[in-house]
């Protein structure tokens, strides 16, 4: 058996990094930081729950599915809500308040949904849930904790592929980058815009469904995630998905190995300041280097390290 | 008052007690009370979104600070005065808050001295989450602070429900009751906390039209719209928004004590965002930012909707295959929406400076001219006036 700590971190690693990633495409493409995200990740909880109840499905075979309905959802967002509003001309806090709106209209949402498969199916425990049962096991390890890093991996190769060698993802960088010079080259920005809005909403639902696998879920869970989700996204610097990635890798281990290494040191009572870690992570970064991990040049610092080292030593041999 | 307590999850629910035929003084009491406390702190956050451009999504922690210090130490600071045994306060206090209130009903100054004390208290530690909120808010971009302050606030009710010494953690605590000496029957006690409670906000509502007339006012209006160009004019917009936070922090801590100490309990799962932030920021939407006028307007419309939901919603109960209250929240929600698409502004927008009318300008140039040519028949006279 392996150290229940060590997959906890695995698991929240890959899932925050999961997460990450989606909020900061919808946050490099309209320079909104959606309120509405964690809300996204219930969608593939309620996807996941339904049929696996209903249906009898693995919360594994609902991940297509769930990534579908949270990719419609996100886009419809995005067009339906955030773009009208754009258009109209709404100042960025407008548009920051109407993401806060359309997270409680989904709590509203989600409230009606599991009240329904009470009244409809008799499902008692819709509201608030434990994990679902139906995993595999590999070497006597919950299956999660292998498929949780593999999508990470996965989706982050992929994305990088997609970005540095198709012509599309090229074009999608661009229009980041750029959207006037873009659309002067002939480039659709509104559909890139699109493409990276229903992404973002797809992994945010898939990583959902997974999340059930692992931990209870219910009505708020995913809105209560926005903390860790907003720090791993901030930790990387709110620009770069791969920093988004790495982010949500050292805010979700590292919740987990500081809280228990807390916990071994002064009682099990610091386990209430678990989610304390990534905001305290979060607070540090803004006010450090707000430009998160990826503005961190480690070779320049090794560099400057070196240099003054060298300097130091010559100094010494001038002196002596 | 219990289930009252109980039931105030949504933080508005505390009239909803009251059914048709039930006595209309009792209900429009209670709306009042609901109604004041949600102005306050509106105008609270008006005045940091609406005037001065920070964007608060924390609001539920600085309302949260000052309801829990309240109801935490109110209880304890008046056993210890009237020589009522607190230890293990926190399990015992259904025992301890019954002694006290017994002792305090009768002995008026010392409930006055103690609501005093609480707000006092209240009103620092609003200050003090303020004062740490703005380091941040000073340095950030909009984006940034929002999401910070937003994190902070859950965090905060997390903090609430996890550390029981401070206000019984999950099951929260009761509270001494300060208006037991009014409590003579009929509803008195709740008339003496509407005029407290209404008192406090025609003061913060008064205080803040003040402040938006005052040249402070447009100051804030103009580092909100161009921090580059009032700065070259020398205004300190770095410490003109730290002070706006603190003060609107405190106010917030107030409003919170004083709920407490009229719902005489406090917990930490009322001061969810969809509860303690939101509203706020659907008030200040729908009435008109940066228009005291307009928030009291918009606090009234969203009181109001919630009352008529809160009516409409036993009518509806029969046939829908789900709770009614989760309308409440796509109601507000897609107003919302409507509002900041159809009419940005507000029902009532925000007003240019008021300047004087055209006639009493006129007036006082006259009254000038008058004087300076006076003065100059005095300077013709007197040659040592220049």
């Amino acid at each position: 058996m392996v150290d229940p700590i060590i997959t906890a971190s695995i698991v929240y690693a890959s899932l925050f990094g999961l997460m990450a990633i989606g909020l900061t495409l919808t946050y490099i493409t309209t320079k909104v930081p959606n309120f509405a995200y964690g809300s996204f990740v219930t969608v593939g909880m309620y996807t996941a729950f339904s049929l696996f109840r209903l249906q009898g499905f693995s919360p594994y075979s609902s991940v297509p599915i769930a990534f579908i309905v949270g990719s419609l959802g996100s886009a419809a967002m995005y067009l339906g809500i955030l773009r009208t509003l754009a258009r109209r001309g709404s100042s960025l806090v407008a548009l920051m308040i109407a993401t806060l709106a359309i997270d409680i209209a989904f709590v509203g949402i989600f409230g009606i949904f599991s009240d329904y498969l009470y009244a409809r199916y008799r499902i008692i425990d819709a509201p608030k849930f434990v994990q679902l049962p139906g995993d595999y096991s590999l070497f006597g390890i919950q299956g999660i904790v292998f498929t949780a890093p593999i999508s990470l991996c996965t989706i982050t190769l992929a994305l990088f592929g997609l970005l540095t060698k198709t012509k599309f993802g090229i074009a999608m960088r661009a229009s980041v980058e750029n959207p006037s010079l873009a659309r002067v080259l002939g480039i659709n920005v509104e559909n890139v815009y699109i493409f990276a809005w229903s992404l973002a909403g797809g992994f945010a639902a898939m990583s959902g469904a997974y999340y059930t696998l692992w931990l209870p879920g219910g009505i708020d869970v995913g809105s209560k995630l926005i903390v860790e989700i907003f720090a791993s996204s901030v930790l990387g610097g709110l620009a770069s998905i791969y920093g988004a990635a790495l982010g949500g890798v050292i805010i979700g281990a590292g919740e987990i190995l500081i809280t228990t290494a807390g916990a071994n040191l002064f009682g099990s009572s610091v386990g209430i300041y678990q989610k304390g870690i990534p905001l305290i992570i979060m607070i540090i970064t803004l006010l450090l280097f707000p430009q998160g991990l990826v503005s961190l040049d480690l070779r320049r610092a090794f560099r400057k390290f070196r240099n003054l080292r060298s300097l130091g030593w010559r100094k010494s041999l001038h002196l002596s | 008052m219990a289930e009252v307590a109980s039931s105030e999850l949504k933080g508005m629910d505390v009239p909803s007690l009251v059914l048709f035929g039930t006595d209309i003084v009792t209900f429009s009491v209670d709306l009042a009370i609901a109604y004041s406390i949600l102005l306050a702190v509106s105008l609270t956050l008006n005045l940091e979104a609406g005037y001065s451009g920070v964007p608060n999504f924390g609001k539920a922690m600085f309302v949260a600070g000052g309801a829990a210090v309240a109801g935490s130490i109110s209880g304890r600071l008046s056993g210890f005065i009237l020589g009522v045994d607190t230890s293990n306060y926190v399990n015992r206090a259904p025992l301890i808050i019954n002694n006290l209130n017994s002792l305090l009903a009768a002995n008026l100054f010392l409930s006055i001295e103690m609501l005093l004390l609480g707000l006092a208290l209240a009103a620092g530690v609003g200050a003090v989450l303020g004062f740490l909120a703005s380091y941040p808010a000073i340095r950030l971009r909009e984006d940034y602070l929002g999401m910070l302050l937003l994190a902070s606030a859950q965090f905060f009710q997390i903090l609430l429900r996890g550390y029981p010494p401070l206000i019984g953690g999950v099951i929260g605590i009761e509270v001494p009751d300060f208006f037991g000496w009014a409590n003579t029957g009929r509803g008195a006690r709740d008339v003496v906390i509407l005029g407290v409670v209404g008192l406090f906000t025609v003061l913060v509502y008064l205080y803040f039209e003040r402040v938006a007339r005052s040249p402070l006012g447009r100051t804030l209006r103009a580092v909100r719209d161009n921090e580059v160009a009032s700065r070259a004019l020398g205004k300190d917009d770095v410490a003109i928004r730290k002070r706006v936070i603190v003060i609107a922090s405190a106010i917030c801590g107030m409003a919170g004590a004083l709920l407490t100490f009229y719902v005489q309990s406090v917990g930490p799962d009322t001061w969810s965002r969809q509860s303690w932030t939101f509203p706020f920021w659907v008030i200040i939407i729908i009435g008109g930012a940066a228009n005291n006028s307009g928030v009291a307007l918009g606090a009234f419309t969203y009181a109001f909707i919630l009352k008529a939901v809160d009516k409409a919603k036993f009518l509806f109960q029969g046939f829908l295959p789900f709770d009614v209250n989760w309308l409440e929240y796509l109601a507000f929600s897609s107003l919302l929406l409507l509002v900041l698409a159809l009419r940005p502004g507000g029902i009532l927008p925000e007003k240019s400076s008021l300047t004087l009318q055209r006639e009493t300008v006129a007036t006082i140039i006259q009254t000038k001219a008058d004087n300076r040519a006076q003065k100059g028949d005095d300077s013709s006279t007197n040659a040592d006036d220049s």
